[in-house]
């Protein structure tokens, strides 16, 4: 079975733009939250979201022109870009069809929106047709296929806030099943107001600020953004004399069968996506010294997160390093997970651990080593990447630190 | 070496029949589902009432958009015919999951959610609406209703969508993820769609469907959902059941904008790729069922892949345009496709064309024709760029 080598980071997100910017404010402890813009919140009890204050997507763009797609489209192709540009790499090369591209999002979602504000007005007859055709979400890895010319397999997984996990595991397995040597995957979602109403009427959205596993956490903070990892087939990687940041070892998916927007209680589903990924990764859960949880920071999440992790790991579970990036930047929905394994990559990598904020006060129901508003240097060499979505999805990625080839 | 993945039961609904053998008998009479929709102006090729009606579960439904009651009626029938209890299925496989190919999935109730929102104010949209809005929600219903705990994953490649999701269920269960795992596709026909397809130009003006003809003009939007239990030849054995077909190979390949005059070279890798890993060659191909929907554009590039792939022996391959009959159903095309290639196996007849007029080359009967040979190649392409091909073969023992 080919091996799976991490060469290229791309990411934009609400506290930075490229693998160094981004991962030097999650190192600092940055926070991407502020006063939502984009849409008027007047009606809604809440009022905050992590979205990114100063995108612009010309400068990413050579062949498409970005002004005729939507926002997601827009962030993944600048994450790609940079990816790209971080892989040294030319993804056309040597062969363009065994180059390919799998995204998570939640979707387009912008268009449905514009298309009922124009409905609002009475004005939906003047709503235009290229809007129809940039909505369905396989356009988003089709318009990085279009800027960067692949022709390999071109998938979107639309599977929520888990999306992103999902589509690295699917580019996992065409590389695995030697059908592409080179899969640009991750996820992208742009903010939109369909997600943050819904959340604020399930009361999920935080007032203030997002305290993953803090006592008196009240929510999540809804942001946006996109990760784009290029993923090589290592003995490729290899031959290029490329920097590998982290080898991709396996991953599990697994369903709650519960609810469609609880987790279950006891994190069944989530223990078992852990297990699964250990299991198929070939390494031990003793092996495994950091985790990048989902945290969303409302209330149940951690809860039930904190029950699958002690579950799962026994009591060495006091021992192991536990961080939730959403503290920072919010909850990227689909592009999320996407985002938190570009963290967990640079953490194997640089050897630093991404704290989780704005944590005061210790929750017993919580009790994990949540590494604490600093960042922390642990060298971590295994680690998991935890990502949970409605229709009770779970995926969990699993990355190890390259030394070699055994 | 690689292990044999194979399809022991299939669930399906469309315009044209729910059921296997209600919709083989449609498709080999050659009885359109496209007529005057029930609910929307125009003509569809809608699912009839009466069909998911009978088919839904007493309980538990209510919240349901309707894509998610398509997919529910098709898992029920998917196991019952795979000699599996859907009511304790998911018991008896821990690592029972769904791979669910979409498109536009639950977009009708996205903009509903959305619109609601827009005009009663936020505070006044149903909290319990919100669980429809994510594209994963169908899949994620079926999950809970027939407690589905493996992998749950939903697919959108556009029209080649459930090729994709049969593919990656496949895979999982070669890699030894699962035993058993239900993967296809699901599309509704809502209002949202109908005015998409029209507004993009997709749609026939003339609502009738003629792939491949020299008049054609457009697509017939439909709408359905097409499942196949997918299990190891371990697991398929094991249980005892008798096979429906093989899963023998997958090719997928994307021609970016701007390049679309290479479709047809992108189109024909996919079919080669699929063709190699079945270990075939062009000349076994026994019979065609083509992705052709009657648009323009997209049936001249297909054509041209198959006189790419099939040479001057193309007048020899029977090929089926099956769209003309149960419309073009986007995410759920591709195994609405796959599941007619396996009717084509069974009952040794490749299904007979409607509306087509035909074209230059292409072997496209207006009766059924007997095949010759064991595989059936799948062809699911889309205008968006998006190229699969599957093979399946027929069951030896």
């Amino acid at each position: 079975m080919r091996r799976v080598a991490i060469t290229g980071i791309g990411v934009v997100s609400s506290i930075g733009t490229g693998r160094e910017a981004f991962w030097i404010s999650l190192l600092e402890g940055k926070s991407g939250v502020g006063q939502v813009r984009s849409f008027d919140t007047s009606r809604l009890p809440v009022h905050l979201g992590a979205e990114i204050p100063d995108f612009e997507p010309e400068p990413y763009f050579r062949r498409l022109r970005p002004g005729c797609m939507g926002r997601a489209s827009q962030l993944a192709v600048a994450a790609a870009r940079l990816a790209l540009e971080d892989a040294k790499c030319d993804a056309r090369s040597p062969d363009r069809t065994r180059a390919g591209v799998a995204m998570g999002t939640a979707g387009e979602s912008l268009f449905v929106e514009r298309y009922n504000d124009y409905r609002a007005n009475g004005d939906e007859n003047s709503f235009p047709p290229e809007y129809y055709a940039g909505y369905p979400c396989q356009v988003i890895p089709g318009h990085i296929a279009d800027e960067f010319d692949l022709a390999g397999p071109n998938a979107s997984i639309p599977t929520a806030c888990a999306a992103g996990n999902h589509a690295i595991g699917y580019g996992f397995d065409q590389i695995r099943a030697n059908r592409a040597d080179l899969m640009l995957c991750g996820g992208a979602d742009s903010f939109s107001r369909i997600p943050y109403v819904g959340f604020a009427r399930l009361g999920a959205i935080a007032p203030e600020r997002c305290q993953p596993f803090d006592r008196n956490r009240k929510g999540m903070i809804p942001g946006e953004g996109a990760a784009v990892l290029v993923l090589e087939a290592l003995d490729a990687a290899l031959a290029r004399g490329v920097r590998i940041y982290a080898e991709l070892l396996g991953y599990g998916l697994t369903c709650d069968a519960h609810h469609m927007t609880a987790s279950h209680p006891g994190g069944d589903g989530i223990i078992r996506a852990m297990a699964a990924a250990v299991r198929e990764s070939g390494i031990a859960k003793e092996d495994v010294d950091y985790v990048s949880a989902h945290g969303t920071g409302t209330p149940t999440n951690d809860r039930v997160e904190a029950v699958a992790l002690h579950g799962f790991f026994g009591p060495r579970i006091a021992s192991i390093p536990i961080s939730s990036i959403k503290s920072m930047i919010g909850h990227a929905m689909g592009a999320a997970s996407a985002i938190e394994a570009a963290a967990c990559a640079l953490a194997v990598h640089t050897g630093w651990i991404p704290p989780t904020t704005n944590y005061e006060e210790p929750d017993s129901e919580c009790a994990l080593d949540c590494v604490p508003n600093r960042a922390r240097q642990t060298n971590p060499r295994v680690v998991l990447n935890n990502a949970y979505a409605f229709g009770g999805n779970n995926a969990c990625l699993c990355l190890r630190s390259f030394e070699g080839v055994d | 070496m690689r292990k044999r993945v194979f399809a022991s039961g299939a669930g399906v609904i469309s315009s044209i029949g729910a059921g296997l053998e209600c919709f083989g008998a449609a498709l080999f009479r050659g009885d359109p589902g496209i007529r005057p929709s029930q609910r929307f102006g125009g003509s569809a090729a809608e699912v009839l009432e009466a069909d998911l009606l009978r088919l839904l579960p007493e309980k538990g439904v209510r919240t349901l958009d309707r894509t998610s009651r398509l997919l529910t009626v098709t898992v029920q029938m998917a196991f019952e015919t795979a000699g599996l209890s859907p009511e304790s299925a998911g018991e008896t496989h821990r690592d029972l999951g769904l791979v669910c190919g979409t498109v536009l999935s639950s977009l009708h109730s996205v903009a509903g959610f959305d619109w609601s929102g827009l005009t009663e104010g936020p505070r006044l949209v149903n909290p319990m609406a919100f669980q429809n809005v994510v594209l994963n929600s169908p899949a994620g219903h079926a999950g809970i209703r027939y407690r589905l705990r493996g992998l749950n994953s939903t697919v959108c490649a556009g029209m080649a969508s459930s090729l994709y999701a049969l593919e990656q269920a496949a895979e999982c269960l070669r890699l030894d993820r699962a035993e058993v795992l239900l993967a296809g596709g699901v599309e509704e026909l809502c209002e949202e769609s109908i005015l998409g397809m029209r507004q993009i130009g997709l749609a026939s003006p003339t609502e009738r469907a003629h792939p491949f003809g020299p008049d054609r003009d457009g697509a017939v939007l439909g709408e359905g959902s097409a499942l196949c239990v997918l299990e190891t030849e371990g697991s398929a054995l094991h249980r005892g059941v008798v096979p429906l077909f093989e899963i023998c190979g997958f090719g997928a390949a994307y021609e970016p904008r701007g390049r679309r005059k290479q479709a047809a070279a992108s189109a024909a890798d996919a079919m080669r790729q699929a063709l190699a890993e079945a270990g075939i060659s062009a000349g076994e191909v026994a019979c065609v069922i083509a992705s052709a929907n009657g648009s323009p554009e997209t049936d001249e590039m297909e054509a041209c892949a198959l006189r790419t792939v099939f040479g001057c022996r193309l007048d020899q391959v029977p090929v089926c345009a099956p769209k003309a009959i149960y419309g073009e159903t986007m995410g759920a095309g591709g195994a609405l496709a796959v599941l007619s290639a396996g009717l084509a196996l069974s009952r040794g007849l490749a299904p007979p064309n409607v509306d087509s007029g035909g074209a230059a080359g292409i072997n496209l009967k207006s009766v059924a024709q007997p095949i010759n040979g064991r595989n059936v190649l799948i062809n699911a392409f889309g205008c968006d760029g998006n190229h699969a091909s599957m093979v399946i073969g027929a069951w030896k023992n």
